[in-house]
């Protein structure tokens, strides 16, 4: 049985990570969220995959190739334009016939991937407490009845999480879908069509973690983490300090006086200490440095990046080839202890953290003792000055003095 | 220009093809067509954009084809004449991009073979060519054509013989290979397949190459496999297209100084003094007319407007300048009158119908356009071109000035055979209008000016525009130009028709633009502009760049080169152009694509 | 195989005012071609696959003229601040894989000489040049045609052969670039020098022919020396009674009316009249839609597009700017002069005037020899211009 993944999406609202690279391959735990889809379905037992991809796609088929990697076959088809679910499903006809398909941004288990593959027509469902953002299913009898996207007053806890069985059939249904009014055709108005005249089994699904925005990838790294086993490659110095699970990657040395509480992953190449402190979930990428006097906590920090002097970074998400300049700090929690609002594309909105450092894009420099407030979201390129302070919502390729 | 796309792979390849002609719009449109391998080769062509092609196109079921569009500088533009071309056993589909040079004589030999033309292009030969060559491989078919050829030439190729692949070659003529998921692509340019993918490869001249739906191979010109490198494109295509101007607007305000050198090449002369149009039109200026209506839409409304002070002064004849949409229904239409229809597209509708009423009145009709073979062309018993290339903006600013132009030469072909000129006065008007590409480029050079200016009426709630005589529908345009892509409302007044009506309106909040020409009239609209003045507004002139009393009467100044008055509304023109598109940026709005507007208005 | 050149294009040329006041210097017309044309000519026929321009002052100019330039790739980068040509290069580096060729968009090669350099085996290698003045260029010093010193404008002559400033280079250069850049050092030269310092071998080839142009004059001596390549083509209207020698090239639209007396090479663009009587002689180049009245006489000049000449005007040696009214009866003599541009004085032969485009000239005004008009200025009747007028000045 073949597996569809989509993975064309931009994600604006993963903004200002999305600027560089397509929401698939934002890291957690040092993988894109599309290789852990790989990984769950392959030990779901599926070998070959249809990628569908767009946005950015160089950088999926250069990280992916042709799957040989994994041991499996890995074909692409390139969406052309952003026209929805539907649209991308509905190119893959002549390459189908019993398949798969699931929502490459969104993390499901190889459990969950094998009970959808054993079920004819069937969606996967996950209840949740704030559907409202969600398609809403109506079932009877653990059949799909309808699914009603975005209702203000849902009446069911239970949404469709994004990961569906399919025969060629649903073409014809694709086929026969009109634009929503966003513009776009929703596999969903499909699934509503074909259910009027399929049985379209609901599976419950036990494992989901979708991410929205760049916060949500905080809960992704923690769900991650926590079943991690520990891997030692790299070089550990005396007088270091390592307790619980931890990963870390060839040729990275972790330096005398390094104190770092596990769950924690560290790739490559890394140089860590001498004197510093990472605490639990934190995922560190390739080539990177966290020098002396740093804390680091609940984070992710891309490839390349250096974190070099007395720096905290606490509940955040770093790009890949930043800099901090030394004394450079992240502001976590408000002295108020009050939820965290954040400012994407220009909208306020609620994280519902009390916790929330940074959010940083790629090829960013901070300056000696720059103050990066609670919630900012810093766009790539963007030079913060010395002894800056920012908040809110920075736009790409700017300088703040 | 033409451009040309070929597309092998799973999608609809009517959708693909259509979509790839829509970005090669810019190459030029008068003519296109696409076939698609379904079973046989169903081929279908349309005259006129491509957006005509994808209305009337049948629903062909198939995933490879080619597709074409044609802006032909030469020849006729016809359905006949557009590709892609069919050989006689109409099982090779061929389009092609350039020239072929010795086609008379190839086309001799192929006729005297029995093979059957039904055009008569160049490019129909290759179609031709191939079939004879073929011998039950394409690319061979193809690369034993080509050695027949002289010439300059970008082709793809299908065969139903062949149903799997398609073949394109090159030489001198651009063509890209466009690398898919289990889809490729051959093309003009990147453009035309850059959604669907950002792997190209470069072809080199006389370099071959045949596409499957998986697999690419190239043929160097001794007919080797070569290997290429595939590239990634990672710049911003339009950008490109636009000469690394920030718009199409802007790009096509600074065409103006060559756009109207085009314009008078060849129809002007300076040592014989003479005026210059193709015979057709010569027939139509009569100098016995008892009267001009001219009837045009929106910005070519405003430069018929213009044409009425011209003609009527140097020419002395009477015009009336209507709108098409009145006309239609209650315009007049009187024997031994000319009408001159003026459109951009030539294919707004409402022009259309009424040039249609006044044929079937008996009158002699003359159309004036950008877009040779634009069903203008075909329904008016003569036209002169504007030769300004394709606008891409909506906003039209390079074609109104050319209209201008045409139409002041218009003016002084009738007034030289009706004897109300000097040949003293026709040598300066000359002499004059070929200083205008100079004195467009010197207004050009004040955009940074102007752009300080605009910042005045970034916030403006109501920006009012007064002229005089000639520079009265130049307010008109100016005012156009602004409403149109910054969305300020804007009005444009007769100077001295203020004081009936307008005054009530001028508040400190509405900024006035005052057009003051060093003719006759200046004293009247320094009387004007301290009129309005009074009233709270702040006042920009537009002046001679001799003035040196306007200072005293204005809060800002921007000056154009001196010219006779009549000439002066194109420097001007490309003044209010400027402050437009300056205020429109700096407003942040979309200022190729305006809302609610389109470049062409093909509805009633 | 090296497939990819970069050609730098970015700068300003100042020691060429007024002609570059409103286009970038690459884009000067050589026989009625911008000499960046003849770069990109050069470059394409020994094999280059995809060009990379670094752009700058002017850039929409360069853009749009090489929009659809035979079929070649053109990459453009921008240089926003012209710093150096070390820095230009730099702005080209993620378009370069591993060895390429670097040009400058101002100096004329031959097509030979490029594919000598290309074929070249060593790592880095050079064009160099006898040069009859080596004292304004970098001086090279080599032994067994490796590079051993280069020495920019030396002050007394220590050899003859004079950089050019084209090079093929590994991609590795970049690193040595940036970090020169970095401590404020932009010129390809000192990148050189510090290459020689790190003891790599830089191979020397002898270009065959090259041509700088970095003052006004040095346009008509590459315009005589190029418009040698003319071949005969008539396209527009040649009336009875006009006599044509040598090859001439005269574009569509163009007209030449009767008693013209045209000796080649010279070359006329689209849109002209010329005529009826007028001579033109060797070595001269008109632009588009511009027009030479009766009884004129040119010879050796480069006449740029959209210029107006009076009758009886008699131009030498000289050079009108783009969009020029001359009225009539104008006389440009030529003969020896001194001209100072930049706090230099330049000794010239046989020059005539230069003037700036967008003049307005009235009747019989006399230039001397080698007076240099700027931008749009304006000259009343009756003058006599003995010293260089600078842009936007009336001379009543």
């Amino acid at each position: 049985m073949k597996c569809v993944i989509l993975a064309a999406g931009e994600g604006k609202r993963m903004h200002p990570l999305t600027y560089t690279r397509p929401k698939v391959m934002l890291p957690v735990g040092n993988k894109p969220i599309l290789e852990w889809n790989l990984l769950n379905a392959i030990n779901a037992g599926i070998k070959e995959f249809i990628f569908v991809v767009s946005y950015k796609s160089e950088m999926v088929r250069n990280y992916f190739e042709n799957g040989e990697k994994w041991d499996v076959k890995i074909e692409y088809l390139n969406q052309g334009q952003p026209l929805g679910t539907g649209h991308a499903i509905g190119i893959t006809e002549k390459f189908v016939d019993n398949f798969i398909v699931l929502c490459g941004d969104t993390i499901f288990g190889s459990e969950d991937i094998k009970n959808i593959a054993k079920k004819q027509n069937s969606i996967g469902l996950v209840e949740i407490e704030n559907p409202q953002e969600y398609g809403i299913v109506k079932l009877k009898e653990n059949n799909v009845v309808e699914i009603y996207e975005k209702m203000t007053e849902p009446f069911s806890n239970t949404i469709n999480a994004g990961i569906y069985h399919f025969n060629k059939s649903i073409f014809s249904y694709i086929k026969k879908t009109q634009k929503s009014p966003r513009g776009e055709y929703e596999i969903t108005d499909s699934i509503n069509m074909m259910a009027a005249n399929t049985k379209i089994n609901g599976v419950s699904l036990k494992q989901w973690r979708d991410v929205v925005y760049p916060w949500h990838l905080l809960d992704a790294n923690e769900e991650i983490l926590k079943k991690i086993n520990k891997k030692m490659d790299g070089t550990v110095e005396k007088n270091t300090s390592i307790k619980g699970k931890i990963i870390i990657g060839k040729n990275t040395t972790i330096m005398n006086g390094a104190y770092i509480e596990g769950p924690v992953v560290i790739g490559e190449n890394c140089k860590i200490g001498p004197n510093c402190y990472i605490r639990p979930y934190t995922s560190i990428g390739n080539n990177c440095h966290i020098g002396n006097a740093c804390e680091i906590k609940n984070s992710i920090i891309m490839d390349n990046s250096n974190i070099p002097h007395q720096n905290y970074i606490g509940d955040s998400v770093i790009g890949q080839n930043c800099n901090l300049g030394s004394g450079c700090k992240v502001a976590n929690l408000r002295l108020n202890k009050k939820n965290i609002k954040a400012i994407l594309n220009g909208k306020k909105i609620d994280t519902k953290r009390r916790k929330l450092g940074t959010v940083i894009g790629d090829d960013v420099q901070t300056g000696v003792n720059s103050m990066l407030n609670t919630g900012s979201m810093i766009g790539n390129n963007v030079f913060i000055g010395p002894g800056a302070l920012t908040k809110g919502e920075i736009q790409p390729n700017s300088k703040i003095m | 220009m033409c451009g040309i796309i070929g597309y092998n792979g799973f999608r609809d390849a009517n959708k693909v093809l259509i979509d790839g002609l829509k970005r090669l719009e810019y190459r030029g449109y008068d003519s296109s067509g696409i076939s698609v391998i379904d079973k046989k080769q169903q081929i279908f062509k349309e005259v006129g954009e491509i957006k005509e092609l994808e209305k009337n196109l049948p629903d062909f079921k198939g995933s490879i084809g080619v597709s074409h569009t044609r802006w032909s500088t030469h020849g006729a533009v016809t359905k006949a004449n557009a590709h892609p071309h069919l050989s006689t056993n109409k099982k090779i589909a061929v389009v092609h991009n350039g020239i072929i040079e010795n086609f008379q004589k190839l086309r001799e030999n192929l006729t005297k073979k029995g093979y059957k033309f039904l055009s008569n292009t160049d490019s129909e030969v290759l179609a031709h060519l191939i079939e004879d060559n073929y011998k039950g491989n394409l690319q061979k078919a193809i690369f034993n054509a080509l050695k027949k050829v002289e010439g300059y030439y970008a082709i793809v190729v299908t065969s139903t013989d062949e149903p799997d692949k398609i073949v394109g070659a090159r030489k001198d003529s651009p063509l890209v290979v466009g690398v898919g998921d289990n889809e490729n692509f051959l093309a003009s340019d990147i453009t035309a397949f850059l959604k669907y993918t950002n792997r190209v490869i470069y072809l080199e001249d006389k370099e071959l190459c045949v596409i499957t739906k998986k697999d690419i191979t190239i043929y160097d010109e001794n007919y080797k496999t070569v290997d290429k490198e595939i590239n990634l494109i990672d710049w911003d295509i339009s950008d490109a297209e636009k000469s690394g101007f920030a718009h199409f607007m802007l790009k096509e305000i600074y065409d103006q100084p060559d756009t109207v050198n085009n314009v008078l090449r060849g129809r002007v002369s300076e040592v014989d003094q003479y005026i210059e149009f193709a015979e057709k039109v010569e027939k139509e200026l009569k100098p016995d007319l008892d009267s001009i209506h001219i009837i045009a839409c929106g910005t070519s409304f405003y430069s018929g407007l213009v044409a009425k002070y011209m003609i009527e002064k140097i020419a002395d004849i009477p015009v009336s300048v209507e709108l098409s949409s009145e006309y239609r229904y209650f315009g007049t239409k009187k024997e031994n009158s000319l009408v001159i229809a003026i459109t951009q597209s030539g294919e707004t509708l409402d022009t259309l119908a009424a040039l249609k009423e006044a044929k079937n009145s008996g009158c002699q009709t003359l159309a004036i356009t950008n877009v040779i073979g634009s069903t203008v062309t075909r329904l008016a018993d003569a036209y002169i071109l504007t030769q300004s290339g394709p606008e891409i903006g909506v906003a039209a600013t390079k074609t109104f000035t050319s209209q201008i132009i045409i139409l002041f030469l218009v003016a002084l072909k009738l007034a030289i055979k009706k004897g109300t000129i000097t040949s003293d006065e026709l040598y300066n008007y000359i002499l004059n209008v070929k200083e205008l590409p100079k004195q467009i480029r010197q207004v050009l050079e004040k955009s940074d000016e102007i752009e300080k200016i605009a910042e005045t009426l970034k916030h403006a709630h109501s920006v009012f525009f007064i002229g005089r005589g000639i520079n009265y529908p130049i307010a008109l345009e100016g005012a156009l130009k602004l409403k149109e892509i910054s969305y300020i409302h804007a009005e444009g007044f007769a100077a001295g028709e203020l004081k009936h009506g307008p005054f009530a309106l001028l508040t400190k909040e509405t900024p006035v633009i005052a057009i003051a020409t060093k003719d006759f009239t200046y004293d009247k609209i320094l009387a004007n502009i301290g009129e309005v003045k009074a009233r709270g507004p702040q006042v920009i002139a537009i002046a001679d760049e001799t003035d040196t009393e306007i200072e005293k009467h204005a809060d800002f100044v921007l000056r154009y080169p001196t010219n006779q008055t009549i000439l002066t509304s194109i420097p001007i023109t490309v003044t209010l152009q400027l402050l437009a598109y300056h205020v429109a940026n700096l407003r942040g709005c979309s200022i190729d694509k305006p809302r609610n507007l389109a470049k062409s208005v093909t509805v009633e | 195989m090296i497939d990819k050149a970069v050609i730098l294009a970015a700068g300003e040329g100042t020691r060429l005012w007024p002609f570059t006041e409103t286009m970038p210097k690459v884009m000067l017309p050589v026989a009625n071609k911008p000499m960046l044309e003849y770069v990109f000519d050069a470059v394409k026929k020994s094999g280059i696959e995809e060009i990379v321009v670094v752009v700058g002052y002017k850039k929409e100019v360069i853009m749009e003229y090489f929009k659809d330039y035979k079929g070649i790739k053109i990459t453009y980068v921008e240089q926003d601040k012209q710093l150096g040509t070390s820095h230009a290069l730099l702005q080209a580096k993620k378009h370069i894989k591993n060895f390429f060729l670097v040009l400058s968009g101002d100096n004329i090669i031959d097509q030979q000489s490029i594919s000598n350099l290309i074929k070249d085996k060593s790592e880095y290698s050079m064009l160099i040049k006898e040069h009859p003045h080596p004292s304004k260029y970098g001086v090279v010093h080599i032994e067994k045609n490796t590079l051993k010193r280069i020495v920019e404008k030396p002050e007394e002559e220590t050899g003859k052969f004079i950089s050019t400033g084209i090079y093929k280079l590994p991609k590795t250069v970049f690193e040595k670039i940036q970090e020169l850049n970095n401590q404020g050092v932009f010129d390809l030269t000192s990148v050189i020098q510090l290459l020689i310092k790190q003891e790599k071998n830089i191979n020397t080839i002898t270009a065959d022919s090259w041509m700088d142009i970095v003052y006004p004059w040095d346009l008509i001596y590459v315009n005589e020396a190029l418009i040698h390549n003319t071949s005969e083509s008539i396209n527009g209207i040649i009336e009875k009674g006009v006599t044509i020698k040598g090859p001439v090239l005269v574009g569509p639209d163009t007209k030449i009316y009767a008693g013209s007396y045209i000796v080649g090479p010279v070359v006329i663009g689209q849109g002209c009249e010329i005529g009826p009587n007028t001579c033109i002689f060797p070595s001269t180049a008109i632009g588009d839609n511009s027009v030479v009245s009766p009884f004129c006489e040119i010879r050796n000049s480069v006449i740029m597009n959209n210029v107006h000449i009076g009758s009886n005007s008699s131009i030498n040696h000289s050079i009108i700017g783009r969009g020029n009214t001359i009225v009539n009866n104008f006389t440009s003599i030529s003969g020896k002069a001194t001209i100072e541009i930049e706090g230099e004085f330049k000794k010239l032969k046989g020059i005539g005037t230069m003037i700036g485009e967008d003049c307005t000239i009235g009747s019989n005004v006399v230039t001397e020899p080698g007076v240099i008009i700027g931008r749009k200025c304006n000259i009343d009747s009756i003058k006599r211009i003995t010293k260089n007028i600078t842009s936007n000045s009336k001379v009543m």
